[in-house]
């Protein structure tokens, strides 16, 4: 009972702590003025709610929320990598587009 | 609650706290720096340091059990994805920046900077046996 007393006040402080950091993080996205700030603030708000489901797991007594937090990790990892594969191949087609629309055949796509 | 336990509890605070420290600084960097290449150092401390601390506080809260297991694969997982990430964003903001050498330095090949690495450590060498003679 005096455990519960002890950890219950912890836990529910660092939830806070951690949404209001994921708040600020959150500010950093929409202000960022390109597209690499944005990600590094996306990926920035994956970790802290990777702490944060990990502390419910905790708090909750539920073990298998870790394993959400597992799979959480991986999903951020691939989102990043493929969004920025992504935006590198958008960027560089509507390169090669602008030059072939300077050189005057603008009907060839790709 | 015996003597061990309030060890734990304390040892595990200390843990999260300096987890949290570490967090607030990488915050204060994002907002500090004024370039996504400065920023990018302060947001991948904390996707290592910062997780790592809070969850091995979190580890020594929850003992020896199957979950503890899973944390540190999370932190396993996170020191091999994070480098790996943010070496693809700085390949991403180096891609498409037009304007990049207003912000550091670019050099064409890695030979030129190789030259001026080495012409540097060289004056740098010079400079210290002229200030202290043996």
């Amino acid at each position: 009972m005096e455990k519960e007393m002890l950890y219950h006040p912890l836990f529910i402080g660092l939830l806070i702590l951690l949404s209001f950091m994921l708040l600020i993080c959150l500010i950093r996205a929409v202000k960022g003025p390109r597209v690499a700030d944005r990600l590094v603030a996306v990926n920035m708000m994956g970790t802290m709610v990777m702490v944060m489901i990990s502390v419910l797991a905790l708090l909750l007594k539920e073990g298998y929320l870790v394993d959400i937090c597992l799979i959480y990790a991986m999903i951020s990892f691939l989102a990043v990598v493929v969004i920025s594969k992504v935006y590198i191949g958008i960027y560089e087609e509507r390169q090669h587009n602008l030059k072939n629309g300077e050189g005057g055949d603008s009907n060839e796509r790709g | 609650m015996s003597a061990a336990e309030w060890i734990r509890f304390i040892l595990g605070s200390i843990f999260i706290i300096v987890g949290m420290v570490i967090f607030f600084t990488e915050l204060f960097g994002v907002f500090h720096f004024k370039y996504v290449l400065n920023r990018m150092h302060a947001a991948a401390m904390g996707d290592t340091l910062g997780i790592s601390a809070c969850l091995i506080g979190l580890m020594i809260f929850s003992g020896l059990n199957f979950t503890t297991l899973k944390m540190f694969l999370i932190i396993v997982f996170l020191w091999f994805a994070s480098p790996v990430s943010s070496h693809v964003l700085s390949r991403l903001e180096a891609a498409t920046n037009e304007h990049l050498a207003e912000h550091c330095e670019i050099y064409e090949d890695v030979e030129s900077l190789e030259q001026e690495l080495a012409a540097r450590r060289e004056a740098e060498n010079t400079n210290e046996k002229e200030a202290y003679p043996s």
